[in-house]
């Protein structure tokens, strides 16, 4: 296990020689708030954040993204042939993102690279892409990654950690993206492994002890779905949402997409957009029947599929990596921590 | 104010006795600072997690859109001229409802005070006048006043214009506030310049209709956004179409808006889109000299036509 | 909204009024002409990043 030390003094000018070979993606302040972005030539991400407004789910999985286009234009020559918009991801680093965000793209990966279909757009992004990743140090108070199968130094996922270490960095490398990103960088040099790896440890645990906020799981998996699909406690807890779509957009464990193609005259496009399920035309059918018709059965499908139907399709957990965004920006305030209590101690109350 | 909660808990729990109301809607705390819940009681021992306090933004009326019961809900000045246009509008029947007038002072903006402080605020401990924020290593109070919602420091309807009890005694109204500076600072931008000025507003826009959901007036059953024959606005983040969305929620609200400011408080990345929808309120104040529901017994100006409606546009 | 006021105009014309009809749409078509093309609110093919 390498660590890398990465003096601050020599970050901006590692991040410089970073640019030649890789679009650089990092936490930029915007207004009141942060939000990843493309790093212009020069521009440092910054790594004071907490944690930014909208995940860097965007970075590999566009809101909106346009699969290929279309002329219907005889006069072209290339007519009523869908092309494929060109999409080639060059190398691309997002840098600074949190160990929740970063397993996120794990639990949604079984989403989009199954054995019987991969889904290429994602994946394409998802390979050009490494994932520098930053420890936190100060979870915020509506964190709960560590009972979410996370943590403030988990690994899933990360080409390479980041750990502040006052004036340096502390590098620890994961995979032979991390390696091939610090050397193009120019930060080469190694600590001792058993000192560094010690000191981390003890970081570690004191931003674990750190997390006030946590959710009790143990009980989902065993209890029977029906039992909680017709659990008494729905109406109360979806009684103040509002069907925005606000959960889903900024929740980085969230896929759902709808695709759609847009014409203009003689020519056009298809494209996916994000979806929610909380929308109201979600689960809408052709038919005009639609099985989601009320705000009861949106919600409780949303809080299902997180802790429920995907803790059993996957066993490796629940769809949620703790990172708080749905707590602290649900206009209703809503909070899926009250809601996991409430199904896990569902179960006690059935037998 | 901060007594109102007790007037309320017993006013509830009488309702609730007597079987006046099936159901109050009201707010419990929430588990985030400087937010609260919407939450229904239908027995007196659920009216116990009511609370009342500066952070009761959500407009309420939200929830009452065909709705069958017989409901009790907490309206405040803003609260109460939405109920009023609904039920002009006939989304509610006037005697479903026991309105619980609260007057007031005005809500706290959860976004301007988490920006004054670098680090997460722990908590938000309020008296009559100030409030007390603290968090991991610092503490500070300020004066309500000065961390209001944009709409509650402009308010000049503060009282409820309806209701069926009243917690507390009327508050004084605000006479010498200009409620459109900001509308006027737009207008006398130029073209070029309102078009940038609008296109920097909504950049952040992901589309995810808090605002238009968090809007009492937003019922339609399949909104323009979502009908797809004939699609009127596309679904993606092509900047035309997220200021259209924009631009006609606004006018669909034009003559119906009260300022309650659900929108703003709602959007999860910060927009003031109250800019268009106080554009449309200053437009039908000058040419209809109408405000939104005040009375449930008058038809709107865009409503009903009369001779006299200006027309000087019309060459 | 940031369109330029001339772009859209109104007019009452009757049907009896063909004279007026020919001036009104003279006079708005050449506003218009004068303005150019609107750049603002339209849109061809999605922007998206």
């Amino acid at each position: 296990m390498k660590i890398v030390q990465i003096n601050k003094e020599n970050w901006a000018d590692g991040l410089k020689q970073l640019c030649k070979t890789y679009r650089l993606f990092g936490p930029v302040k915007e207004d009141d708030f942060h939000n990843f972005k493309e790093l212009e030539q020069g521009q440092l991400p910054d790594l004071s954040c907490l944690n930014t407004r909208l995940s860097p789910k965007s970075i590999i999985y566009p809101q909106t993204e346009v699969m290929f286009e279309y002329s219907l234009d005889e006069n072209q020559e290339d007519h009523h042939i869908l092309k494929e918009v060109n999409n080639d991801y060059p190398s691309q680093a997002i840098i600074g993102m949190r160990p929740c965000d970063a397993k996120a793209f794990a639990l949604v990966r079984l989403n989009f690279d199954t054995p019987d279909y991969k889904d290429p757009y994602w994946l394409k992004a998802y390979e050009a892409t490494t994932l520098v990743g930053q420890a936190c140090e100060s979870p915020c108070s509506s964190c709960f990654c560590t009972t979410a199968g996370c943590g403030p130094y988990h690994e899933e996922e990360l080409d390479l950690l980041l750990i502040d270490s006052g004036d340096q960095y502390r590098a620890k490398v994961i995979t032979d993206k991390g390696e091939a990103f610090l050397e193009a960088a120019g930060w080469t040099r190694t600590l001792d492994e058993k000192t560094a790896l010690k000191e981390i440890e003890a970081q570690k645990r004191a931003a674990e002890d750190k997390i006030c906020a946590t959710v009790n799981t143990d009980k989902l998996r065993e209890i029977e779905t029906n039992a909680l699909y017709n659990a008494p406690f729905w109406e109360e807890v979806s009684f103040s949402c509002i069907n925005c779509g606000t959960c889903t957009y900024v929740c980085p464990t969230c896929w759902c997409f709808d695709i759609q193609d847009e014409n203009y005259g003689n020519s056009g496009c298809r494209m996916r957009n994000w979806d929610s399920c909380m929308y109201p035309l979600f689960t809408a059918h052709g038919s005009g029947h639609n099985p989601r018709d009320t705000k009861l059965h949106r919600v409780r499908q949303r809080f299902m599929h997180k802790l429920k139907y995907y803790v059993d399709k996957y066993d490796t957990g629940i769809q949620c990596v703790g990172c708080g965004r749905c707590v602290r920006l649900c206009p209703v305030n809503i909070d899926i921590r009250r809601v996991c209590e409430l199904m896990n101690s569902q179960a006690a109350k059935k037998n | 104010m901060l007594s109102y909660i007790d007037k309320i808990k017993e006013i509830s729990t009488g309702l609730l006795k007597e079987g006046r109301v099936e159901m109050i809607i009201g707010f419990r705390k929430g588990t985030v600072p400087m937010m609260n819940e919407p939450h229904f009681a239908k027995s007196p021992a659920e009216v116990e997690n009511f609370v009342w306090d500066s952070n009761c933004g959500i407009n309420l009326c939200n929830y009452l859109t065909n709705r069958r019961e017989k409901i009790g809900i907490l309206a405040k000045g803003c609260d109460s001229r939405n109920i009023v246009t609904h039920i002009i509008e006939n989304k509610i029947k006037r005697d479903q409802l026991v309105i619980i007038g609260v007057p007031c002072k005005g809500m706290l903006d959860k976004r301007k005070i988490s920006a004054m402080f670098e680090a997460e605020i722990g908590e938000v401990i309020e008296d009559e006048t100030n409030i007390t924020v603290k968090g991991d290593g610092f503490e500070k109070t300020l004066n309500k006043k000065e961390v209001l919602q944009q709409n509650c420091s402009v308010c000049i309807h503060r009282n409820p214009v309806i209701h069926d009890e009243l917690v507390g005694d009327p508050v004084e109204e605000q006479t010498d506030v200009d409620r459109y500076t900001d509308v006027r600072e737009i207008e006398a931008l130029p073209p070029e310049e309102k078009t940038k000025y609008f296109e920097k507003l909504l950049q952040p826009c992901i589309r995810c209709y808090a605002c238009r959901n968090a809007c009492p007036l937003c019922y339609c059953p399949t909104c323009f956004t979502d009908e797809s024959r004939p699609q009127w606005v596309a679904k993606g983040q092509d900047p035309t179409d997220v200021s259209t969305f924009h631009f006609l929620r606004a006018y669909h609200c034009a003559g119906r808006c009260t300022d309650c400011g659900a929108c703003e408080r709602s959007c999860p990345v910060g927009i003031n889109m109250r800019v268009f929808t106080k554009k449309l309120e200053k437009d039908c104040l000058e040419l209809f000299d109408w405000e939104a529901g005040l009375d449930p017994n008058v038809r709107p100006p865009l409503d009903t036509y009369r001779p006299s409606d200006p027309d000087e546009f019309i060459k | 909204m940031g369109i330029e006021s001339d772009r859209l105009q109104f007019s009452w014309v009757s049907s009896a009024e063909a004279t007026k009809f020919v001036k009104v749409v003279t006079e708005v078509t050449k506003a218009i002409q004068a303005l150019g093309p609107n750049k603002n609110l339209v849109k061809t093919i999605p922007k998206v990043a």
